[in-house]
C-alpha cells in the first residue's frame, strides 16, 4: 500500500513535469512573447466587460506582436513575485504601468512611453487641499509601487521628509480595497498613479478629488531581465513603428491618456507612413525592402534613445 | 501428556521482579485456576503464556513444541510459520473484552475463522451460530457490542475466543470488569465449557467459582507460587498469605 | 461587465479552485499515511527527518511554501520554470497537507486502545490485516471531524495560488473588482466558498452518519 501509493505520485507527478516541458518547448517555437501584468491596474491592464485582459499596454504590446509576427500571451502576476517571475523566465518583461525611474539598475528598461505622476487623492469633503495639508493624515500606498518607493526615498525628488510628516503610511494589495477604505475614511489619502487615479475617479463618480500638487513626475517604461537588450531593441524599434503610424496615439485615446504618452514620431514620420501604407498594397518583395529599411532607421533611433537615457540617469 | 509447560519464568519491569522463577504445567482437559492478591504476576503470567508481554528467562512449551527458549542467554522464538501454528493452539478472554467495535456480534466471531484460518464460510457461520446459542445470545447475532451490557460483551468474546478451535483457553479475570449482577451469566457459560472438558487456564478472583470449578488452583503471592493443589488442599492451606488473603475476601 | 459575464469568469477561475483542491485531496491524503509511517518508523533517522519536515509545513506560510516550490527549482539550478506552475502548486499543497493529515492520523491511531491489538493478534492476525481490517476504520471514525476541518480550510486555502500568480477565483474576483470597481464579485466568490463548503460539510457529515453504526 505504502509503496503503491508512493508510486502513483511519483507517476503523477513526472507526467505532470512533462506536460509542462512540452509545452515550454511549444513556447520557443511558436515565438511567444510572455508580457507579465497586474490584472488589477486599470487602465494599463485589467479585465474588460467580456473577461478578456485588455488596456492601454496590452493593446500596445499586441501591437508589436502583430509587427513581429509573435504569439501575445498575458500572464497575470502577482505584483509582489514580480521579479522572480523575470528572472525565471516565466514571463519576457513588465509591460504595466512600469515605473522606470529609481529602478534603472535593475531592469533593461524600454523607451519611457508615457509620463506618470504620483498624485494624491483625497475625500471631496476632507479639506486637504495641499501636500501641507497631509500632516498627521493617514496615507495608504499600494505595496511595492512606485508611490511607495518615491515616499520613502531620501534621494533627489524622493518625498521621504514629507511621508514623515504623516500620521502613518499604510501599504494596502490592491486599489480597490484602497479606494474603499478612503470613502470608508479608514484612510484620509492615496497616493497613487496619476492613470489610475484618472480612471478610478472616472468610474467612481462623485466624492473624490485629485490635488494639484504632485508627489513627482515620472515615467513608465516596459521592463526586460537585465542584460536582455535583444528583445529591448525590437520593441523600441516596433513602438516607434507604432507612434510613426499613429497607432500609439489612437490607443491614448481609446484609453484616455493621450497627454501622458510621450512617444513622439520621427521627422521623417510622415513619409515612412506613407511608404508602409504603399507596401501594403504592393508585392512581398517590396515588403523585404520596407523591413530594411525601417531597421536602418531603428538602428539610428536606439542609438539616440541611448543617449537620451544616459541624459536622464 | 502436558498441554501447557512453563518452566523457570522469569520477568521484570523497569528493575522490579514480577515473575520470580515460575514454573506451571497444565494438563489436557484440566481446569487450573490462579488466585492471588492484586500485584502478585497473576495476570503477568498468562501474558507471557500467551506471548502478548516478552519473557526474560525460562521455557515456554506448547503440545511438546518449544515456543519460547534460551539461546545465548536470550529468549528465542521458532521461526514464523511455526509460531503461527502454535498460536493458534491458545486463545485468551480479556478482562474488559476488547471486542471489535465496528464488527456486528457474527462479524467478530466469524472474520478470523475465515480470513485467518482461511476455513469455509458456511460452516464457520454455523458453528458460529451453535456457539452463540450456547451463550444464550441467538438473538444478538447483527447487534453491535456497543448494544450490549458487557455480560453480553465478555459472552461473545468468549464465542469468538472459541470459535477458533483453540486447544486451551486463557481468562485474565473475565468478570472484573462487569457489575456484580452480570458476573453470574458469565460464570455459568464458563462452567458450561468446564463440562465439555475445554482446557483452561482462569485467573480470577470469584473464590467460591474458583473452588467448584477447578481441578487444581495455584495461589500465587508476590511472583512465586505459593500454595498449589486441589481446591481442597489449597483452602485449607496453613499458608499465612493465603490465609491473609482469604480473610480479606470473607471480609469484603 | 455584466453580472452574466462575471458570473461566468467567476464561474471559469472556481473551475480551477476545484482543480487545485481535488488534486490536493487526492495525493494529501494517502500521502499523510505514508508521512505518518515514515514518522513512527523505528528507523530513527527516518523517524526524525519526517518530524523536522512535519515541523516546516506547519511552522511555516502555505504562501510561502509556494513561493519556494514554485521558484526554488530556478534558483537552486536556473531550471526553466515556465509551464510548471501548476505542477508546483499541487506539489506544494499536498505535501502541506499530508503533514497535517499525517498528525491527524497519528492521533487517531494512537487513541486505538492497545488492547484491540492485542485482541487481533491474539485471534491471528497478520500486521496488515490488524492494521486495514481493525485499526484503521476505528481511526477513520474517529479522525474524521478533524479531517472535516483541515478539508474546509483547504478550500479557503486555494486562495494563496494567487502568490504565485495561479488565476483561481479569488484572483479572477480582485481583477474583476478591480477593473468595474465594485465589491460585487468577493460577494459572489463568497457565495461560491461558502456554498461549496456547505456541500463538503453536507458530504462529511453523511459519511460521519455511515459510521454512527457503533461507538
Amino acid at each position: 500500500m505504502k509503496k503503491k501509493t508512493v508510486a502513483v505520485m511519483m507517476a503523477a507527478l513526472m507526467a505532470m513535469g512533462m506536460m509542462s516541458a512540452v509545452s515550454v518547448q511549444a513556447g520557443i517555437e511558436d515565438k511567444t512573447l510572455i508580457v507579465g501584468f497586474d490584472a488589477e491596474y486599470p487602465p494599463y491592464g485589467y479585465m474588460d466587460e467580456n473577461g478578456e485582459y485588455t488596456g492601454f499596454d496590452l493593446e500596445l504590446a499586441q501591437a508589436v506582436c502583430d509587427l513581429e509576427g509573435w504569439e501575445l500571451e498575458k500572464k497575470p502576476i502577482s505584483w509582489d513575485s514580480k521579479d522572480q517571475e523575470l528572472d525565471a523566465g516565466s514571463i519576457d518583461c513588465i509591460w504595466n504601468g512600469f515605473t522606470m525611474n529609481g529602478r534603472e539598475d535593475d531592469y533593461t528598461f524600454s523607451v519611457p512611453y508615457v509620463d506618470n505622476s504620483q498624485v494624491i487623492v483625497v475625500a471631496e469633503d476632507s479639506g486637504i487641499d495641499t501636500l501641507a495639508d497631509l500632516a498627521g493624515k493617514t496615507v495608504g500606498v499600494q505595496a511595492a509601487s512606485a508611490a511607495l518607493e518615491l515616499l520613502q526615498s531620501e534621494e533627489e525628488g524622493g518625498q521621504k521628509e514629507l511621508a514623515d510628516t504623516f500620521g502613518s503610511l499604510n501599504e494596502f494589495a490592491d486599489y480597490n480595497t484602497a479606494f474603499t477604505e478612503l470613502q470608508a475614511g479608514a484612510l484620509d489619502a492615496l497616493a497613487i498613479d496619476v492613470g489610475v487615479a484618472n480612471y478610478q475617479l472616472k468610474s467612481r463618480g462623485e466624492g473624490f478629488k485629485m490635488l494639484d500638487e504632485t508627489l513627482n513626475t515620472e515615467q513608465y517604461a516596459i521592463g526586460f531581465k537585465k542584460g536582455n537588450q535583444e528583445l529591448c531593441d525590437i520593441v523600441n524599434e516596433d513602438l516607434q513603428k507604432l507612434t510613426d503610424d499613429g497607432t500609439v496615439a489612437e490607443l491614448a485615446e481609446k484609453y484616455d491618456i493621450a497627454d501622458m504618452v510621450t512617444l513622439t514620431a520621427s521627422d521623417d514620420a510622415s513619409e515612412e507612413t506613407t511608404e508602409n501604407a504603399e507596401a501594403d498594397e504592393s508585392a512581398a518583395s517590396d515588403d523585404t525592402e520596407a523591413a530594411e529599411e525601417s531597421d536602418d532607421a531603428a538602428a539610428d533611433d536606439a542609438s539616440a534613445e541611448d543617449s537620451a537615457a544616459e541624459e536622464a540617469e | 501428556m502436558n498441554l501447557l509447560e512453563m518452566k523457570h519464568i522469569k520477568k521484570e519491569f523497569s528493575g522490579l521482579e514480577v515473575l520470580k522463577d515460575i514454573s506451571l504445567e497444565v494438563k489436557e482437559g484440566e481446569i487450573v485456576s490462579i488466585i492471588g492478591p492484586s500485584g502478585s504476576g497473576k495476570s503477568t503470567l498468562l501474558r507471557c503464556a500467551t506471548m502478548l508481554t516478552k519473557i526474560d528467562s525460562g521455557e515456554i512449551t506448547y503440545m511438546g513444541k518449544k515456543t519460547v527458549w534460551m539461546e545465548n542467554g536470550k529468549p528465542t522464538v521458532p521461526k514464523k510459520s511455526e509460531l503461527k501454528e502454535i498460536q493458534s493452539y491458545f486463545g485468551l478472554v480479556f478482562q474488559n473484552f476488547n471486542l471489535f467495535p465496528h464488527y456486528s456480534v457474527m462479524k467478530n466471531i466469524t472474520d478470523a475463522p475465515i480470513h485467518v484460518q482461511k476455513r469455509d464460510k458456511t460452516e464457520v457461520y454455523k458453528e458460529a451460530r451453535a456457539l452463540l446459542a450456547k451463550m444464550g445470545l441467538s438473538d444478538k447475532e447483527d447487534a453491535y457490542p456497543c448494544q450490549l451490557s458487557g455480560g453480553q460483551c465478555q459472552r461473545v468474546a468468549i464465542a469468538r475466543a472459541l470459535a477458533l478451535n483453540p486447544r486451551i483457553l486463557f481468562f485474565d479475570e473475565p468478570t472484573s470488569a462487569l457489575d456484580p449482577e452480570l458476573t453470574g451469566e458469565v460464570l455459568r457459560v464458563i462452567r458450561s465449557l468446564a463440562d465439555l472438558h475445554i482446557t483452561m487456564v482462569i485467573v480470577t478472583h470469584e473464590m467460591s467459582f474458583a473452588r467448584d470449578i477447578s481441578d487444581r488452583i495455584i495461589f500465587m503471592d508476590d511472583g512465586v507460587i505459593a500454595v498449589e493443589g486441589t481446591p481442597r488442599e489449597v483452602f485449607s492451606s496453613g499458608n499465612t498469605r493465603m490465609k491473609e488473603f482469604l480473610g480479606k475476601f470473607h471480609q469484603g | 461587465m455584466s453580472f452574466q459575464v462575471m458570473l461566468r469568469e467567476l464561474t471559469t477561475g472556481f473551475g480551477s479552485t476545484l482543480m487545485i483542491f481535488f488534486l490536493t485531496l487526492l495525493f494529501s491524503l494517502p500521502l499523510g499515511m505514508v508521512v505518518y509511517f515514515g514518522r513512527v518508523s523505528r528507523f530513527k533517522p527516518l523517524s526524525w527527518l519526517v518530524k523536522f519536515y512535519i515541523s516546516v509545513m506547519r511552522g511555516t506560510p502555505l504562501m510561502l511554501q509556494l513561493l519556494l516550490w514554485y521558484f526554488g527549482p530556478f534558483y537552486l539550478w536556473g531550471m526553466n520554470i515556465g509551464g510548471y506552475k501548476f505542477t508546483a502548486i499541487i506539489l506544494g499543497c499536498s505535501l502541506n497537507y499530508a503533514a497535517y493529515f499525517a498528525e491527524i492520523y497519528r492521533s487517531g491511531i494512537e487513541s486505538i486502545p492497545i488492547g484491540q491489538y492485542e485482541a487481533a493478534r491474539l485471534l491471528g492476525y497478520s500486521r496488515q490485516q490488524t492494521f486495514f481490517k481493525i485499526i484503521l476504520p476505528q481511526v477513520v471514525k474517529i479522525v474524521l471531524p478533524s479531517v472535516t476541518n483541515e478539508v474546509i480550510t483547504l478550500v479557503k486555502d486555494t486562495s494563496l495560488v494567487y502568490s504565485v500568480s495561479y488565476i483561481e477565483m479569488f484572483a479572477l474576483a480582485k481583477q474583476i473588482a478591480a477593473a468595474e470597481t465594485t465589491v460585487m464579485p468577493f460577494f459572489i466568490a463568497g457565495v461560491f466558498y461558502y456554498i461549496f463548503n456547505f456541500v463538503v460539510a453536507w458530504v462529511m457529515e453523511w459519511f460521519e452518519r455511515k459510521l454512527d453504526y457503533y461507538q
